[in-house]
């Protein structure tokens, strides 16, 4: 039977009918049209479809939409609807993205982890992003990308 | 320069195939696919998925309007499985429905009854049956009996290595539409539009060219797209051409996992001769390729194997034999390195062998035996232009390999439970298609009368960063502004019959074209700027956007292409590349395959927690022949990101099947790729440059040989496991932390590695 649902995501509020068992995922790529978000595993194992709930780096694939009510929801959509995040920026100046599909989640991880705490260390970048699987870069770019932006941290 | 995607996959923005739009009245197709690895299909029981609300149709082989074929090099594979079954995850029935959720439910309903038949997994058993795909291949050079008789030291033994999953993050995905006069056009996430189109018309029993392929990008390919994305795109085309409906395909990961091939297993018999100065005299090598229920692309894949089993090393006397064993699992296929990484792998485990028999570092037999100019690989290309050695002096000169080895041999002899490892890689990769024919690139240009300019290729983008380099090539070869020139979607329509975009070959064969058409049509201007201004052709320089010429002439290209457009001169262009003097003798198996090599050395180091077998790739150290790179970023992307694709294989993604041939590493959960925490700490990289003329100005190919650098991980652990356990220690990859300390506080199960002296 399908539920009402209201959601906040990206600073609007979107109202519809959703099955109980619909994914915060499915219908961000499917109702909204907001595809940024991948779907890599749907089993929570890849961090592709990571978005942020209140600020929290959370897979999309795992969180049913009626959970997600109540909550703002932020997509990689959001981040550069004027200028590009300095996280962009970075990841594009570091070289740290190639076949790109991993890329929405980790910004968006990194971005939780620079907005609760700018002074990090690259032990913290490890921690933030470990559940953002990258097959392409080896991970090292991704890693100076973040670091470049470390308020605590030598500027590489 | 930076990758010309970047900002657009950053952004969130770049359409992968599940992101294009795909319209309300679209079919969704899930295919159903063998609960059994082996056996006789009886029956199929489809009621009660067809009663599923949605369910439109379920197609069988007997759907199948033209041939149930999709063998690539042997015809030896259905698109759907009809009377008998060969692997777990074989296709043998398509769900068609109006949504993937009804689709994928009604799948689950299907009830396949099959009457079991012995299922084999190891090539060995395959072999000793005489279940082989293809022929026996065997590279012969010198006289290995000879050699082996005058060498000092012999060893022989056995060596194993095990499969890798791609593990491409975007999976297969596909969707079809159907075309005026009764074509189909699709959208494909492959490497080898050209394959898809082939076996489609095949399949559909239509002309090629009623078949239209277009590639947008990949969400990561690494060989598990090159002929393994054909099938998915063959059943969409197949539903929408039957129901004139647009018809969508994307595998879920668990399907993707279970259904699809991955890197070859291997096993191999090694035996190395060594004469007193510990030059290697023999090398003898019977290889066991795992290659699945089908050949798909295994033959080609074993070949390469054959092709770089003596990896950088100078070996006169070597005898090498292997074949394909069929077994039932999914049929295996390319993945990064194409076979060669696993016929290096066992020519390391003898050198490792030797050398921990006679007590010595393995670095010290792999520095004598590095190859020279003038040496000969054993399928008879002499050796030109080898970076083998100066990539290895750099190395110890500015990685300080001596020291280093010596810090970590004094760190074992004081720590008890950490134990460090350190383990030289080097590499030689041969550069081109073994396939001769495949080395063939083609560009199609064409200028617009703003001056703006549009490429178009056979090459397919899927991260490796291809079009910035491609981009690159017509900003600087027409002299305009990066951002002048945009690179279009791979489609057939556009170019035709194309080779795959593997074997690191891409960008030179398709950027050599690329370079060809824009000399091409820089010719053609010149001729009509010498008509209208005077001069010699050669006096009018492009560039900065700008044409500059005798008596201080300037005009802007923009201007150029619409002045030349009124005078009726063509602003388009097509070329054609393929490299000379490559050839291949298949019945003496000897010739000039490769346009070049690319060589270079990796020094990796790793500690071991000897409790509990765990372990970190601490430092690891490349120097590598990169030529003068076109785009630095997008090649030193390619270097890390090989290089720790190769230690994920060598370390903790191991692919495991059961007896019944169903696969146990079926997840995410149950198959590890390298995470944060698992990539190496830290990697130092100094780039050489060297020159070729082969390659695309100068920049050599780079997708694959780094990956080769992992095996350093493999041996580095050993080195480890060995400062504590002296006693028989398999050959046997990957090195898992499970392996590690099996190794360490178990005694060895496995055959001991066998050594003889000569008596002299
Ligand atoms: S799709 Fe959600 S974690 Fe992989
Ligand atoms: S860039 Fe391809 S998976 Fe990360």
């Amino acid at each position: 039977m399908p539920n009402p649902c209201r959601l906040m995501v990206n600073g609007e509020i979107w109202e519809g009918l959703v099955d109980p068992f619909e994914t915060l995922l499915e219908v961000l790529r499917e109702r909204l049209d907001l595809t940024g978000a991948k779907q890599g595993c749907s089993q929570g194992e890849c961090g592709a479809c990571t978005v942020l709930v209140d600020g929290n780096p959370v897979m999309a694939c795992l969180m049913l939409a009626l959970e997600a009510q109540n909550t703002q929801i932020e997509t990689i959509e959001s981040l550069a609807t004027q200028e590009l995040h300095p996280l962009q920026i970075a990841f594009v100046e570091k070289g740290a993205v190639q076949c790109g599909f991993c890329t929405p989640g980790m910004v968006l991880s990194a971005k939780a982890l620079i907005d609760k705490n700018p002074h990090f260390q690259e032990q913290d970048v490890r921690a933030a992003l470990a559940g953002n699987h990258c097959r392409c870069t080896g991970y090292t770019k991704i890693i100076d990308a973040v670091m470049s932006l470390s308020t605590g941290a030598k500027h590489g | 320069m930076t990758h010309w995607d970047a900002l657009s996959h950053v952004c969130g923005k770049t359409p992968y195939l599940d992101d294009l739009p795909f319209p309300a009245n679209g079919l969704h197709v899930v295919p159903f696919d063998s609960p059994v690895a082996h056996g006789h299909v009886r029956a199929l029981d489809i009621g009660a998925a067809l009663a599923v609300p949605g369910v439109v149709a379920i197609l069988t082989a007997r759907d199948i309007p033209g041939e149930n074929q999709i063998g690539g090099i042997i015809p030896d594979e259905p698109l759907l499985a009809d009377h008998t079954v060969e692997f777990r995850g074989q296709p043998l029935a398509l769900v068609v429905a109006e949504s993937n959720a009804a689709a994928t439910k009604a799948a689950g309903l299907i009830q396949a009854e099959i009457e079991a038949l012995p299922v084999c997994t190891d090539p060995r058993e395959a072999a000793a049956r005489g279940d082989i795909i293809g022929r026996v291949r065997t590279f012969e050079m010198g006289d290995v009996s000879a050699g082996f008789a005058s060498a000092k030291h012999v060893f022989s033994g056995r060596a194993e290595v095990g499969g890798q999953e791609h593990l491409y993050l975007e999976t297969q995905a596909t969707m079809a539409f159907p075309t005026m006069h009764d074509g189909v056009r699709i959208i494909s996430s492959t490497q080898g539009p050209t394959a898809v189109q082939r076996t489609t018309a095949r399949v559909l029993g239509l002309p090629m060219h009623a078949i239209e392929v277009e590639v947008t990008r990949l969400g990561g390919g690494f060989g598990g797209k090159e002929d393994q994305a054909t099938p998915w795109a063959v059943m969409v085309a197949l539903v929408a051409h039957r129901f004139k409906r647009p018809a969508k395909l994307v595998l879920d990961r668990l399907r993707d996992l279970r259904m699809t091939g991955k890197r070859h297993p291997y096993q191999a018999d090694y035996q190395i001769g060594l004469d007193a100065d510990l030059n290697i005299v023999a090398y003898q090598a019977t290889f066991f390729q795992n290659a699945g229920a089908h050949a798909d692309l295994s033959p080609a894949v074993l070949e390469r194997t054959l092709f770089h089993c003596t990896n950088a090393y100078r070996v006169p006397n070597v005898k090498a034999v292997a074949m394909s064993c069929k077994t039932h699992v999914p049929p295996n296929t390319a993945f990064r390195g194409f076979g060669g990484p696993q016929g290096m792998f066992v020519m390391e485990s003898a050198l490792c062998h030797a050398a921990e028999s006679l007590g010595i570092p393995t670095w010290q037999l792999q520095k004598k035996n590095l190859l020279r100019d003038g040496d000969v690989f054993a399928y008879g290309q002499t050796v030109s232009e080898s970076q083998a050695q100066t990539c290895w002096d750099r190395l110890e000169s500015d990685f300080q390999l001596a020291k280093r080895w010596q810090q970590v041999e004094q760190h074992n002899q004081t720590s008890n439970r950490y134990k460090r490892g350190l383990a030289v890689m080097p590499i030689c990769f041969g550069i081109s298609f073994t396939k001769t024919h495949m080395n063939q690139g083609s560009a199609l240009l064409h200028v617009y009368t703003d001056g703006s300019v549009l490429v178009s290729t056979g090459a397919v983008e899927m991260g490796q960063g291809v079009v910035s380099k491609l981009r690159a090539v017509a900003a600087s070869a027409l002299g305009v502004p990066a951002e002048r020139v945009k690179i279009e979607y791979t489609n057939t329509t556009r170019n035709a019959n194309t080779s795959p975009s593997a074997a690191s070959a891409t960008a030179d064969l398709n950027g050599k074209a690329l370079d060809l058409a824009c000399q091409r049509l820089i010719d053609r201007f010149r001729v009509l700027l010498v008509q209208d201004h005077g001069g010699k052709p050669q006096d009018y320089h492009f560039h900065e956007g700008k044409v500059t010429g005798p008596n201080g002439f300037e005009m802007t290209f923009d201007a150029l292409a619409l002045h030349a457009h009124f005078q009726r001169v063509s602003l388009s262009e097509q070329a054609f590349y393929s490299p000379h003097g490559l050839h291949f003798d298949l019945e003496k198996e000897k010739g000039h395959p490769f346009a070049y090599h690319v060589y270079g050395a990796a020094l990796v180091e790793t500690t071991l927690d000897s409790m509990l077998g765990t372990y970190s790739l601490d430092r690891v150290s490349v120097v590598h022949d990169l030529g003068r790179s076109l785009v630095p970023i997008v090649d030193q992307g390619q270097l890390e990101g090989g290089l720790v694709q190769g230690l994920g294989w060598m370390t903790c993604e191991e692919v495991a099947y059961d007896e019944s041939g169903r696969l146990r590493s079926h997840a995410l959960s149950t198959y590890k790729v390298p995470d944060l925490y698992a990539a190496p700490k830290e990697i130092e990289l100094i780039c050489l440059e060297s020159n070729h003329s082969y390659a695309i100005r100068g920049s050599k190919a780079v997708g694959e040989p780094p990956l080769m650098y992992g095996i350093g991980g493999y041996f580095a652990l050993r080195h480890a496991i060995r400062a504590q356990q002296k006693g028989p220690l398999a050959f046997h990859a990957p090195m898992t932390p499970e392996r590690a300390l099996l190794a360490l506080h178990t005694p060895v199960r496995e055959p001991a590695p066998q050594s003889v002296t000569n008596a002299p």
